[in-house]
């Protein structure tokens, strides 16, 4: 395979919905960039101009210097020869052919192969399915062939278009588990878009968000939708990453670590990852996700409550809003968010610079990360 | 020769025309209505109704026109006569295309309707997975349009047979060559053969009855499929 | 079908090839025609108006040395085999159902010189497919449809007129009337009894070996049947013979049987 390519760049216009995406942006590729957006704010489009499926986009497109099409050039590289990888929304699985014969049809198609059937049906887990009529499929084993399918034309870079907002929840994290071990596994920069902050936040490590026809720059996955919740626009959160420290299944709790200094650390604890001890997390790394109406303040440390979570913290911006007000915190490094009443702003008298306690519950901890449920549950 | 053997050739020389007829159509008719189903230009139900036009045109009229275009003293005829060096008009070349203009509606709406049904979903897919637009046709499009291709192809054929009026006009009805199975038939009853008439009407009738029949039992079951594998 | 067009289309995944094999089908057919008219020696063509093919036919199986001279009948209208000629058609020996389709082909330079002969007079007679007629007067009373041929485009219809305006009952039946575009087709809306009653071509009576009223010949003007042999054949020798044969008192004698007027007997 040739070297990954490493940056996009993107300096197109295109009449889209009665408005006009415009964008120019050097996109530097990770393992999984976001791509954030409301329902027609363009974000499939922009998609689709990066496969070559929209031949009326004017500019340039290129990856990593590769020119995909240039329009003052009239040079335009057709869809089938970029070598570009897109998963649909609705699969669209060819439904005359077997799950593994949608698999052969994009490995057939290529000079070189890297990967085989059977590694990729390994990837996707599904080796049971494989002579399946891909009719009788579930969503979710839909989206698995679509993704396996696209992995087999051996593409530089694979577009991923709100490939599970149809699932289920628990489906949903199943397919990101999997989507992100591909990713390490095949090291294939992705690029994927969905409208839901809190898959994104699981899945990519940076984001763009693209608003009526316009992307932002990428920035790292924290950052962005930190950023986000200055806009108002989404439900404030916290957005950050946790080290699994120990699973406590006698209390139903896995207890995470989040470095306070170079020699502590406090703990948070949310609902038990792990029913069955396959494979082990602690050491690794978890995204999680803490709404700040779920976060409350106290000004005195919480001994007799029933929270689990409660960490010292320091207030460093105080935004208020018509309702409520959202408190900025530090712990340590990290920030929180807690999203309060105004009414409780003011009878705590709230500060910047003020030291007081955050606490939330085990369960306001989400994360995407896919927990197989015991039998027994 | 008797009435038998001549009706024999008639049958010969029809499947031929048929034949031949019907292979040309789908290789004319397949890229027309694949043009007609992804062309959006306000011409477009223009060129609908000129490959309509046959369906209102009395054939007779149609074969008319035919025949001055086919006239060697035509353009067209002399065209033809100086490029193949014969005579176009009352050759059997001149009933295949006047039955492949008569018949083009017959093949083209089927087609272009399953196109217009079949959208660009499972081609932009295809061509994601590095197929260029003449691989999608065979492995996307045929495929999951076979039950109208079934169709247009037993219609186009059955409409050949069927065809009188414009083969009358421009085939003139000369045995081995462009004396066909509707035109025989004509001629039993203008002669007052009655009995082989009934014979004749009988046989075309029956075998007609059970091709359509075969082609719609065949065409319901890929149709089923088509419309599942479209709408999934 | 479909297979062998999948595997044409199968093997052929250019545009031109495909467009090659539409040029080569026709080709092909060309070709086949080609054979089956020149391996052979080519039949001697004798388009016919179609109410004289019956006739015709019963004539030929007269034919001396029949054994050598190969032909083929093709029957349509007078009109169509008109029309296929002036544009081309290739036969040799036209017999026309009227005087003025081979009066304009002679006009147009289209026939061999003083080749236009007329063969045989039609003459029409009164019939009913579901009774039993004995005279024209049944006509006086009548009062449903009456089938004629089309009075302004076929000779026999034109007739039918001449001779209902004789009998001065042309204004009270004009609005009972059914035309058919020929006089076969007005044949086949008697036979059907569809309409009780109708004025058709006598031979075709004849032939069928039906009854009706033959119409006297006095009542109209003769239909002139007259053939002609093409400019363009290149079998004019056998087209004359056959002209010849049909002309020959022999063969006038028997279209006498067959419900024709004969030529010879019209000239005395």
């Amino acid at each position: 395979m040739s070297a990954t390519p490493n940056y996009l760049t993107l300096a197109f216009k295109l009449a889209f919905n009665g408005f006009e995406i415009a964008v120019d942006q050097n996109i530097h590729l990770s393992a999984i960039t976001g791509i954030y957006g409301d329902s027609g704010s363009g974000k499939s489009t922009l998609l689709r101009v990066i496969s070559g499926l929209e031949q009326k986009a004017i500019g340039h497109v290129s990856l990593s210097g590769a020119l995909l099409q240039d329009s003052e050039q009239k040079c335009f590289i057709k869809a089938e020869n970029r070598q570009i990888g897109l998963v649909f929304q609705d699969s669209r699985l060819f439904p005359h052919l077997s799950v593994y014969q949608n698999l052969a049809y994009g490995a057939k198609r290529q000079k070189q192969s890297t990967l085989s059937i059977e590694k990729v049906l390994t990837l996707t887990k599904l080796n049971q399915l494989q002579h399946q009529n891909v009719t009788q499929l579930s969503g979710g084993e839909k989206q698995r062939v679509s993704i396996a399918r696209a992995l087999l034309a051996e593409p530089k870079l694979l577009l991923l278009d709100e490939p599970f907002s149809a699932l289920d929840k628990t489906t949903k994290s199943q397919m990101l588990t999997i989507l992100k071990e591909i990713q390490q596994q095949l090291q294939l920069p992705m690029l994927y878009v969905s409208h839901s902050l809190s898959e994104l936040q699981y899945i990519a490590d940076q984001l763009i968000v693209v608003s009526a026809g316009k992307i932002s720059q990428a920035y790292p996955i924290h950052q962005a939708i930190h950023q986000l919740n200055s806009s108002g626009e989404t439900s404030a959160k916290t957005s950050l990453s946790l080290t699994v420290a120990e699973h406590l299944p006698d209390y139903g709790l896995t207890r995470l670590s989040l470095p306070t200094s170079q020699d502590n650390v406090c703990s948070i604890y949310l609902p038990l990852l792990e029913q069955t001890a396959q494979p082990n997390l602690i050491g690794h790394q978890l995204r999680c996700i803490i709404y700040a109406r779920d976060i409350s303040i106290s000004l005195t440390k919480p001994e007799h409550s029933s929270i689990v979570n409660h960490l010292s913290a320091t207030i460093s911006a105080i935004a208020n809003s018509k309702t409520h007000a959202l408190i900025t915190l530090q712990v340590a490094e990290q920030q929180f968010y807690a999203q309060i009443s105004l009414w409780s702003a003011n009878r705590m008298a709230l500060t910047t610079k003020a030291n007081v306690y955050i606490q939330f519950k085990a369960n306001a901890v989400h994360s995407h990360h896919y927990t197989e449920s015991s039998p027994n549950a | 020769m008797t009435d038998i053997s001549a009706d024999l050739l008639a049958l010969t020389t029809t499947l031929k025309m048929a034949a031949i007829t019907t292979v040309i159509l789908l290789l004319i008719g397949t890229p027309l209505a694949w043009y007609l189903a992804k062309w959006q230009s306000r011409f477009k139900v223009f060129f609908e109704a000129i490959v309509a036009l046959p369906l209102v045109l009395p054939p007779t009229v149609l074969g008319f026109y035919l025949l001055l275009a086919f006239s060697p003293t035509s353009l067209p005829g002399q065209f033809w006569q100086s490029a193949t060096g014969s005579q176009l008009a009352f050759s059997f070349s001149a009933i295949v295309i006047g039955s492949v203009l008569y018949s083009l509606p017959f093949v083209v709406q089927p087609l272009q309707k399953a196109f217009e049904q079949l959208g660009d979903h499972h081609l932009e897919a295809a061509a994601m997975l590095g197929a260029g637009p003449i691989d999608r046709f065979f492995s996307v499009v045929l495929p999951l349009t076979k039950a109208s291709f079934i169709t247009a192809t037993a219609l186009g054929f059955a409409h050949t047979v069927g065809e009188f009026g414009v083969v009358l006009m421009i085939g003139g009805n000369i045995p081995g060559e462009t004396r066909v199975l509707s035109i025989a038939l004509f001629d039993h009853v203008e002669a007052f053969n009655y009995a082989n008439a009934h014979l004749l009407s009988a046989g075309l009738l029956i075998a007609s009855l059970l091709l359509l029949s075969m082609v719609y039992l065949l065409g319901n079951n890929f149709n089923k499929r088509q419309q599942s594998a479209i709408n999934s | 079908m479909l297979n062998l067009l999948n595997k044409m289309l199968k093997k052929s995944r250019h545009k031109l090839l495909a467009l090659a094999t539409v040029c080569l089908a026709l080709h092909i057919s060309h070709v086949c025609a080609i054979e089956q008219t020149w391996v052979q020696e080519r039949p001697l063509r004798i388009a016919v108006a179609a109410n004289f093919a019956p006739a015709l036919k019963v004539l030929l199986a007269d034919l001396p040395n029949k054994e050598q001279i190969s032909y083929q009948i093709i029957s349509a209208a007078t009109g169509t085999l008109y029309q296929q000629i002036k544009h081309g058609a290739p036969f040799d020996l036209f017999l026309a159902a009227d005087s003025i389709r081979p009066a304009l082909l002679e006009e147009e330079k289209l026939i061999t010189e003083n080749s236009r002969k007329s063969y045989a007079f039609g003459q029409i007679a009164l019939w009913s497919a579901t009774r039993k007629l004995t005279s024209l007067n049944e006509l006086n009373t009548y009062s449903e449809h009456l089938a004629i041929a089309n009075p302004n485009t076929a000779p026999y219809g034109k007739a039918a007129q001449q001779a209902l305006t004789y009998l001065s009952l042309w204004p009270q039946l004009e609005n009972q009337l059914v035309t058919g575009i020929n006089v076969n087709q007005t044949f086949q809306q008697v036979r059907s009894k569809a309409v009780p009653l109708g004025i058709v071509a006598y031979s075709q009576l004849k032939i069928n070996q039906y009854q009706g009223v033959l119409i006297p010949e006095q009542y109209y003007q003769p239909i002139d049947q007259q053939l002609v042999i093409i400019k363009t054949s290149k079998q004019v020798e056998i087209a004359q013979k056959i002209s010849d044969f049909i002309l020959q008192t022999s063969s006038q004698e028997k279209l006498q049987q067959l419900g024709y007027l004969p030529v010879k007997a019209q000239n005395d």
